[in-house]
This record gives structure tokens, sequence and C-alpha cells, in this order.
């Protein structure tokens, strides 16, 4: 190993080696460069330094002087290679290698063997001591390995740290991605599988830190939401990026969490469009969606991700957003056909059992919502959507204890994202554990502090402690963060119904019932917010119009509890107190109907008024019960409404 | 490429004929070319992106709209934002909910039938409104119908805001009587109705010709609220004078007379109107009840048979049948046509409150409650309706639920004194004997009934009030026969054994009570004579 750290090999990459540019000797000798620190042992024909990485589609074309057996041959092996004829490439690669016993030979025969997927033939080509010098056949060793599943051993051959992290920092002059972060992306797989998943974060960092193109290792810290919002941001304001490297880093700003520096992000993608005029491309388009979905917008999100679908139909970073959008919008039928469209062409991936889940759950099937969520969790156990949406499973059937170790799972394994806390949050909440709920919705508020569902919750948290006035404040902010929320989505009516509530218990009956109306104008029907504006109309006086709108909610849900008991204390009070019809009609005209009304029995009136004289005596029946149903249920007006926890 | 307009052309002068000709399939294969033929302005760059002009989308949405395309219709009219359009294209989104509403809904009153089946598409609808009433202030006959639409969806939510759009929708154009309709049906109690008319009066837009409308929706308030005032029958007989031959001033007068209770006025006129227009099946039903009331048997059968021979499956010809049977005693037949007239058309408002009536019949009072409930939704004023409601909640011994019922109704109705006696007797039931004495001497304001009194008495006697309940049985000395035996024992218990014996007395010779009755009365005279000797 000791040796290893003095060779800068690990500064290039595949390209370095590759037969194509290892014959371009002009250009190597156009550019000398200081010869030693290039200098790979065990080679004897590796051609290091070269000044362009583009691949010569023509690469005999350049060369100047004969080639050599070994140059044919190599040629030979790699255009067949390329062209996908593995068993040529097998053979003529295996012929090089005995002509010549050169490690980067050992290399490329092993990646034929490796892309016809004979990971062990590759393994055992790579395991002999004379390739343990090279990096390239060390990297790709590990890698068979991983690929067989054999991950400690793999961690063995790429050593638990970074061995070249003392080495100076080079530059990568070939254009490639430098093997020493590949190697310590495949490090960071390891310890990702191993849930080690700090050490795999390092690992990543280290990566892209060594060589900002190793995309994978980004992405990876991204999309799983591996490091914490703000930490995310330091960490790419900490990578070095060259003046040539802008678009690099206006690509990587975009990708970012969207949840602080919108600023930044606004500007790196204005710029993309206009100087780059890369705004009509996929990805930045999936970073408008997902800042899109961050903010609850989710009509406008689901726009976007169909953009991307209509020219890429399977478009698989786009998908999670498109499936939660469609989910919250009750886009059933789509979720259907694609959910279909997935599963008949890319049954392994795990996005497919994801869209099959999110159908199920959008249905009501919820075991099989929940078997589905658990198959595109075990393909890839660290796709987030997978886990959330397994333990929402749990939560939709009141299996709160599983559903919090589930959700736990997913807090652990995404620090990044604020969703499993406030889910975590919402739990304790259902099972009435204020303090454990305020922690963890407090931890998903220091992640994100603009999310209009967590506002609602925190607002929540404080009406149950009752402390009024921190719940008007919180649903004041979550109804800031909603200004541009659909008005039908859930959150929206939500924080506009316990806002009502909020109002109702703190005595400002006039804003409770605006709030109320607003829910009730664009909400359709819900019985509990037509019981609290019975109970506000009750405790304002208004005995008629509290009996009027208990009667509605009646009619929505005839079994309400809450409604019929709010009803019967209504009824009561307008027998007990100043009676309305009396009062009302006195202010008519008094006495003068004595004339009009000479002859009103006269008739036999069509409206049958004498039939409930003969038929008093019948039983009291169910209706009767029903409607009695629920009397224990409120001696303190304010603990029976139900506020709205999404 | 003159061919190409000169086809749209003569496509656009084609497309009004086929549609005035309802020829409604024509029209929309008319319209589907018309908006197909390209564009010909030169400077359009991409041709293929290029929208056809908004006339001709609403050409082509008016044609789906007619065929009852309306989801189509809505679809076409996306483009476009005129009011025009935007009041066809929400009306459509409206008509498409309702016509969903409708279908997933089950039968009838079953177990499913719930009436909470919401039109998806209000929300939507109120929101769109906001948005175009928000940016646009412009006063036009198309504005009007947009605040026609929000009053309507408004109504259907229950919400307070429908009356003011719909004031300003019949301030801004008021030919459009569907409007006034609404707007009535918001007006609750007769003291709103009597401030909205006001309102509308003091406005200047129904100074001139327009006050016409505002007075036709004055009869029609009138009619239905304050069917006894002097003042309704001076506005008909003015507005009679100016358009002698409008049925529909004729059917006010009926309605009024029914809701008056002055039946045989009411037939009359309904036989008027049947002379003038043999085939109208509107206001039918109304008529056909007037005949059950005044159990006119005969004529009830004939109406029924001709109406089934003009239309069948007219929601007003299944009532009137449905009424035929009830008044044979067929319950079960009488409830199946008012099904079938709700199948038809579930805002019939008259067939539901008919359709609690049957259910009362047979006992079936959840039945009742139910159907008397959808007939409140339908209209708030009918009284019916409301003490129908509280009968059937009398049946069950709720009287809690009972009173509040009939205090509804007596709000709509506070001269028909079987309101108040139905409160009086809800509150009795409910111990409440102070606020059962006050609606007692309320209802006796209103009629001298012995029954009122004889009942305040006895409402005295139980709070201990004996002096006033004695001074309530000498009035109904004449219609109570229990009046005297009462009198006698109250005479006897405190010494006045002449009157005692004379009560007594005349009790026996009346003899109309129970044999118990009238042995107690032979003790107390036999007893009060022995005292005065």
């Amino acid at each position: 190993m000791a040796s290893l750290t003095q060779s800068p090999s690990q500064h290039n990459s595949t390209l370095t080696i590759s037969p194509l540019v290892s014959n371009r000797r002009q250009d190597f000798f156009a550019t000398p460069q200081n010869p030693t620190l290039f200098n790979t042992p065990g080679s004897n024909n590796n051609l290091t330094f070269l000044t362009t990485s583009t691949f010569d589609p023509h690469p005999l074309a350049n060369a100047a002087a004969p080639l050599s057996q070994a140059e044919k041959l190599r040629l030979w092996r790699h255009d067949a290679w390329m062209q996908h004829h593995y068993k040529t490439a097998e053979y003529v690669g295996d012929k090089v290698l005995a002509l010549t016993g050169d490690p980067n030979d050992a290399f490329w025969l092993a990646q034929v063997h490796y892309a016809s997927g004979n990971y062990v033939r590759a393994r055992q080509l790579l395991l002999g001591k004379q390739f343990d010098a090279s990096v390239s056949c060390r990297y790709l060793g590990a890698l068979c390995l991983t690929q067989l599943g054999q991950w400690d051993e793999a961690l063995d051959v790429l050593g638990e740290v970074n061995p070249f992290s003392d080495a100076f920092p080079v530059k990568n002059q070939d254009g490639g991605i430098k093997l020493e972060a590949s190697m310590c992306y495949l490090r960071g797989r390891i310890f990702a599988r191993q849930n080690a998943f700090e050490r795999a974060k390092e690992c990543y960092k280290e990566a892209v830190m060594v060589d900002i193109k190793c995309f994978e290792a980004f992405a990876e810290l991204v999309e799983n939401h591996l490091m914490a919002p703000q930490e995310e941001w330091e960490f790419l304001a900490a990578l070095t990026f060259d003046d040539d490297d802008e678009l690099v880093r206006l690509l990587y700003t975009t990708r970012l969490n969207k949840y602080m520096h919108l600023g930044q992000y606004e500007d790196a993608a204005q710029r993309l469009r206009d100087e780059y005029s890369l705004g009509d491309n996929c990805d930045v388009m999936l970073s408008r969606a997902d800042l899109l979905f961050v903010q609850c917008k989710f009509q406008a999100c689901l726009e976007v991700c169909e953009a991307v679908l209509r020219r890429d139909r399977f478009n698989f970073s786009v998908l999670p957003n498109y499936l939660s959008c469609l989910h919250e919008l009750g886009g059933k039928n789509k979720l259907f056909l694609m959910a279909h469209k997935l599963a008949e062409n890319h049954p392994t991936s795990h996005v497919t059992w994801l869209a099959v889940g999110v159908y199920y759950l959008s249905i009501g099937k919820i075991p099989e919502a929940r078997r589905y969520f658990s198959k595109s969790s075990l393909i890839n156990p660290n796709f987030a959507q997978a886990w959330i949406g397994f333990a929402h499973t749990f939560a939709a059937e009141g299996e709160h204890e599983q559903a919090i170790s589930t959700y736990a799972t997913a807090a652990r394994l995404f620090p990044g994202t604020h969703l499993p806390n406030l889910f975590l949050g919402m739990q304790y909440l259902q099972m009435n554990n204020l303090v454990l709920a305020e922690e963890y919705l407090a931890t998903s508020y220091s992640i994100c502090s603009t999310d209009p569902l967590l506002l609602n919750e925190m607002g929540v948290i404080h009406y149950h402690k009752s402390d009024l006035k921190k719940a008007e404040f919180y649903f004041n902010q979550a109804l800031a963060a909603a200004k541009y929320l659909n008005a039908d989505s859930k959150a929206w009516f939500s924080i506009h119904a316990n806002l009502g509530h909020v109002y109702r218990r703190l005595g400002q009956f006039d804003k409770s019932l605006h709030f109320f109306h607003q829910v009730l104008r664009v909400g359709g029907t819900d019985a509990n917010i037509h019981s609290a504006i019975g109970l506000v109309h009750l405790k304002m006086g208004a005995v008629f119009q509290a009996i009027d709108t208990l009667h509605d909610a009646l009619a929505i849900a005839p079994n309400d509890p809450v409604a019929s008991d709010l009803l019967k204390r209504a009824l009561e009070e307008n027998m007990n107190g100043e009676n309305e019809a009396l009062r009302r009609t006195s202010s008519l005209k008094p006495r003068k109907q004595r004339h009009s009304m000479q002859t009103p029995l006269v008739h036999k009136s069509r409206s049958r008024m004498e039939h409930g004289n003969s038929l008093l005596s019948d039983d009291v029946n169910l209706l009767a019960n029903d409607l009695h149903k629920g009397e224990d249920s409120s001696d303190d007006d304010d603990a029976i409404m139900d506020i709205e926890s999404d | 490429m003159s061919s190409h307009s000169d086809l749209r052309r003569a496509l656009r002068q084609a497309l009004p004929l086929l549609s005035d000709a309802k020829l409604y399939q024509s029209a929309k294969w008319a319209a589907e070319l018309l908006n197909a033929v390209p564009d010909p302005e030169p400077f359009a760059t991409e041709p293929l992106s290029r929208l056809p002009p908004e006339d001709d989308c609403i050409i082509l949405a008016r044609t789906f709209f007619d065929c009852k395309e309306f989801d189509r219709c809505v679809h076409a009219l996306k483009p476009c934002l005129s009011a025009e359009a935007t009041f066809l294209r929400l009306y459509a989104m409206y008509l498409s909910g309702e016509a969903k509403k409708e279908r997933s809904s089950e039968t009838v009153l079953s177990a499913q039938d719930a009436g909470g089946t919401p039109n998806l598409q209000m929300s939507a609808i109120v929101r769109e409104l906001e948005a175009f009433h928000k940016t646009n202030k412009t006063e036009s006959a198309h504005t009007a119908l947009l605040h026609y639409l929000h009053g309507v969806v408004l109504l259907k939510q229950k919400n307070a805001g429908a009356q003011e759009h719909l004031e300003k929708s019949v301030c801004m154009f008021p030919y459009n009587w569907s409007a006034w309709q609404e707007l009535g049906a918001t007006l609750a109690t007769p003291d709103a109705a009597q401030a909205c008319v006001a309102r509308l009066q003091s406005r200047p837009e129904f100074a001139g010709v327009p006050g016409a409308m505002l007075q036709f929706f004055e009869v029609v308030l009138a009619q239905e609220l304050l069917p006894h005032s002097p003042h309704l029958q001076a506005q008909l007989d003015e507005l009679t004078a100016l358009y002698p031959s409008f049925a529909f001033l004729k059917v006010q007068r009926a309605l009024g007379s029914y809701h008056a209770l002055d039946y045989a006025a009411a037939e009359e006129l309904f036989d008027e109107i049947l002379a003038t227009d043999p085939l109208r099946l509107d206001d039918m039903d109304t008529y056909l009840n007037v005949l059950y009331v005044m159990e006119k048997r005969a004529k009830l059968s004939h109406l029924a048979r001709f109406a089934a021979s003009v239309d069948e499956f007219r929601p007003e010809t299944c009532c009137v049948v449905a009424n035929y049977h009830s008044l044979k005693g067929e319950h079960e037949k009488a409830i199946m046509y008012y099904r079938r007239a709700l199948a038809l058309n579930r805002r019939c408002l008259a067939a539901w409150t008919l359709m609690g009536h049957e259910f009362v019949e047979l006992k079936n009072s959840h039945a009742a409650i139910e159907a008397y409930r959808r007939a409140l939704d339908a209209n708030v004023k009918d009284f019916r309706a409301w003490y129908g409601l509280g009968q059937a909640y009398e049946v069950l011994d709720m009287h809690l639920y009972a009173l509040y019922y009939y205090q509804r109704a007596a709000s709509l109705r506070p001269r028909d004194r079987r309101m108040w006696q139905a409160i009086a007797h809800c509150y009795e039931k409910l111990h409440k004997y102070a606020e059962a004495i006050q609606t007692y001497e309320k209802a006796l304001g209103i009629d001298e009934d012995p029954l009122f009194q004889y009942k305040l008495a006895t409402l005295y006697e139980l709070v201990g009030d004996e002096e006033r309940a004695s001074e309530y049985m000498h009035m109904c000395l004449d219609g109570e026969a229990n009046a005297r035996l009462w009198l006698a024992r109250y005479e006897l218990k405190r010494g006045g054994y002449v009157a005692a014996y004379e009560y007594a007395n005349e009790f026996g010779i009346a003899n109309r009570g129970l044999a118990q009755d009238v042995e107690e009365a032979r003790g107390i005279a036999r007893e009060a004579k022995k005292r005065i000797v």
C-alpha cells in the first residue's frame, strides 16, 4: 500500500489506459509533463498524459507510426467490446494479455467479462499478484465482489479508508473520472450496504471532493437525503469548481434541496436557461418539479412532471414526484396506467413497485399497497419514498407502533428530509403523546420551516396544549406558506378548518365563522365543519341557526355522535331559552289577522296535520335511540370538536 | 386558399340555421369542420399551434352543449376567456357535475341515497368565478349570468353569499327569470322577503321597464309567504290588467288562493288556465292537490288520466297519478309514483313533502322524516314539511325535536292556529307549562276555540293558579262538557255549593261524559245539595 500512495495513477481515469488514446503518440510527445508524476508502475505500455479526452472515432487515422502486433490486437479487442461482440473481445483480449502480461490488458479483459456478467471470471482474472499494484484492476476487482454480494471482501480490496487521501490533490487531466473518486464512491456503497450511513456519507462526500465529476456519489448524497439541508449547501460551497466547470456547478446547484437558499437555486436555473439554453432539459425541469412539490403546489408540479414524461416516458427521477402528485390529487386512473406501463417495461425497478404501491394506496387497498412498497424497498433499500409509503400503510390502518418504527427507520436513513420526522410527530399526536410529538415536529421544523403541513401540525400541538395564541401563530404561518396552494388541497382545507377552531376557542366567533365558511365554500361537504359551525352559532346564541347547521351535519353523517349531541343541547336551549319563534313573529303586525283567519279549518287541509295525534301512542324506536347516542361524549365543549389533523 | 375562407364563411352562415332548426348533430358536424378549416392568415408562424378564433370555438362548444356532451363543451372552451365563453363553460361544468351526481346516487331514498353525494365540480366552479369577478368588472348580460351561476352554486352549498350574487345578477340583467326564482329561494321568511323587495325597489335599475320584472317577483314572494295580504290581490289585479293573457299571473293567483286555503277559487282559476292552454302540465300537481283536498274524486281521476296521456314521464304527471292513488288509499302505489317523479327530477319540491305524508299514513316515521328533510333541502319555505317533521318526531315521542320543527312551521305561518296548538302541546309534554300557557294564549288570540280555553284552564290548574283556571273553564262552558264537571268540583271544594250543584246537575243533564264522570257529577250534586240544606 505504501508504494501505492506514491503512485499517482489514481488521478487518472480509464481513458488514460484506453488503447485508443494510448496510440496517440504525438499528443503525448507534444505536451511533455513531469514524467515522474505520471509514471505508472506495473504497466509497460501506459502513456499517461493527454490533453484531450475525446474519443476519436477513427484512431487509426491519427496513428503516424505503424502499430505493433499487441496494439493491433488491442484495437480489435476494444472495438469488439464496444460493439458488444463479447466472444471476440474475450478471445482477442485473452491473446493480448498472454502476449504482454500487462495489467491494463488484464483490466480490459476483465471489463469484457464484467460486461457479459461473468463477475467471478473477472474477479479471478484480477486476483493475480501481478495486478495488485494497478489501481484500475483493484477498482474493477472490488466492483466484481460487490456484484457477487461479497461486500466485506470488496472492502478489504478497497481499504476502509482512502489510501490516497494524503497525496497531493491533482486535477485529473484526461477528462475522465478519477479512479480514486470511483473507489471512494464504491467504498461508500459498501458502507451504505452495511448500514454504516455516516461513513457512507463521508465516502460519498470524499468522492465528490476528489472529483466533482463523480456524479454517482453526488446523486447518492442528494437523492437519499444523506445530508441535512444546510450541510448540503455548505458541501456544495466547499467544492472546488474551475472556471470551465461553471455548468457543472449550476447543474449541481439545481439538484440540492429546495428548503433554503431559493435565491441561489432560482439564479442557477435562470442561468441554465439563458446561458446554456437548458431550460427544457429534463433534469432542470425535474428540479423545478422538486421545488413545486416542496411548496405543495401539486397541480403545477404534476404539469411539469407530465411535460418531462411526454419526452421521456420512463424518466425514473421524475416518477416519484409524479406518483406523489397523482396520489395527492386523486389521479387514480393515471396511476393505474402508469403502474401498468412500468410493470410491463421495467419489472425489476424499484420505482415500478412504488407506482403499484401508490396505486393501491390511492384506492384504499392497504394490504396490497404494503406488499408492493415492501417489494420496492427490498429492491432498493435506500429508496425513501418506498419506506415512507410502507409506513403510511401502517398509519392508514391505525397500527401506530409499526408505523412509528418504520417512520423512525426512514428518519434514520434519510436525515436530509423533514417528512419522516413530520409523520412521526403526527403518529405521536394521534396517540396523544404530545411531548414526543412536539420533539419530532421540532426536529422536522429544524430541517424545513416552510412546509404548510408541518406548520399545521405544530399548530395542532399547541392547540391540544391549549396554547391558543401559539396555535394561532403557527396556523397563520401555515396559511402564509400555503398561499399558493390549490384551494382544494387537503392541507389548505385543514389549515382553514383549524384556524376556525382556534378562533372558536378564543371566542372570536366572527373570525371563526369566516374560516369555516371558507372551508365549506370550496371544501364541499364535511359533517365536522357543519357541527363546528353549529357550535359557534350555539355559543353566539343563534339557536335556530345552530339547529339548522347541525341538521346539515347530520344529513351528511347521520350517526355522527358529536353532531347529534350538540343538536340535542341546541334543542334544549331552544326549549329553555327565549322563544325565538314567539319573538320573531310577535314583531309582525299582531292582531289584524282576525279577519283573514275566519275559515282556516273549514276545509280539510292538505297537510294532514291531524294524523300526528292519532299516532302518538307509537313506541319510541330506533331513530330515537340513534339520535340519543353519544350523550356522554361531552361535558366540555372544547374537548368534543375534533381538530383536523391531516 | 380562398376556398378555405369561402368554406368558413358558408359554414358560419349555415350553423345558426342548423342550430335554430334544432338539428343538433348536423350542427355539431359543421362546427367541427369549421374549426378544422386551416387558418389562412399568412403571418401565422406555427400553423399547427394556432388556435381557431374564439367565436368559432364558442360555436363548436354550443353544438356540443346541445348534444349534451358537457365535458367536451368544457374542454372546447378552455382557451376562451370572454364572459360569454366563461359562462357557457362553467355552466356546462355545473351540469356535468350534476349529471354525474345523479348517476352516482342510487334510487330515491334507498340506503345509498344519503343525499351526501356532492357535485364534484362545485369548488372548481366557485374558484373560477371568484377569479373572473376579480379581474373582470364590466357589467354585461353575460357577467350577470355568471353572477347567476355563482348564486346557484353557493345556494346549493347553503352559503349566505348566494343572495348577494343573485341580486347583482337581476340588477344587471333583469330578464333572467331563473335568477329571480333562485333569489326567491334564498328568502326564507316574510321579513327577509320584504327587506329584499324594498332594497331592490330603491335601486335605479328598476325605475323603468325592468320594474315589471320586480313586480312579478313581488307577486311570487307574496303568494308564497303572505298569501293573505290584500296587497297581493291589488298587485295581481294591476298586472292582469296590463298583461291579461299571461298564464303566469293566473297561476300565481291560483297558488295564492291555494295557500290562503281558498280552494274553490283556486279550482276555478286552474280550470280557466287549462281552457286556454289545454296541454300545459306545469303546476298541474298543485291543481290536483286542490282537488284532493276538496275530495273531488271524479275530476281528479279524469285529470290524472289526461296528464298521463300527454306525457307519462313528467314529474308533474307522476305527482298527479300518485295523488290519485293516495286518494284511493293505495299509499304504496302513491309512494311508487312519487319515487318516479323524483327519479325524473330530484328537485321536484312537492313530491318530497307528499311522499312524507304517504309514509306517515303507512306509519313509517323514519322514511317520512327523511322525505320531509329532503323537501326542506329543496325548499326551506315549505311549512307543511316542517309541520310534518314535527308530527313524525312527536310520533316517536321526541317532543324536544318536534318543538323546534313546529316553531319553524309557525314562523312561516304565524296566523295558523294549528302551529301554535302543536307547539303548546310539545311544551306541555316537556313540562314547560309556563311556555305552554303562553303559546295557547297566542293561539287563542287567533281563534277563540273552546279547546284552547279548556287546555289553558287545565294548565293553570297544573301550575296551581286555580282562579285563572276557573276563569278559562267558565269561558269554554259551551264547548267543553268536562268544564262543567271541573267547575262543579272546584265550587264544591271552595264552598260554592249552589254553583257546584248547578254545574253538576247540568253535566248530568247533558250526559255526554263517560259513565264514571256522570257518576261523579251525581255524587257532587248530592253532596252539594246536602251542604246547601
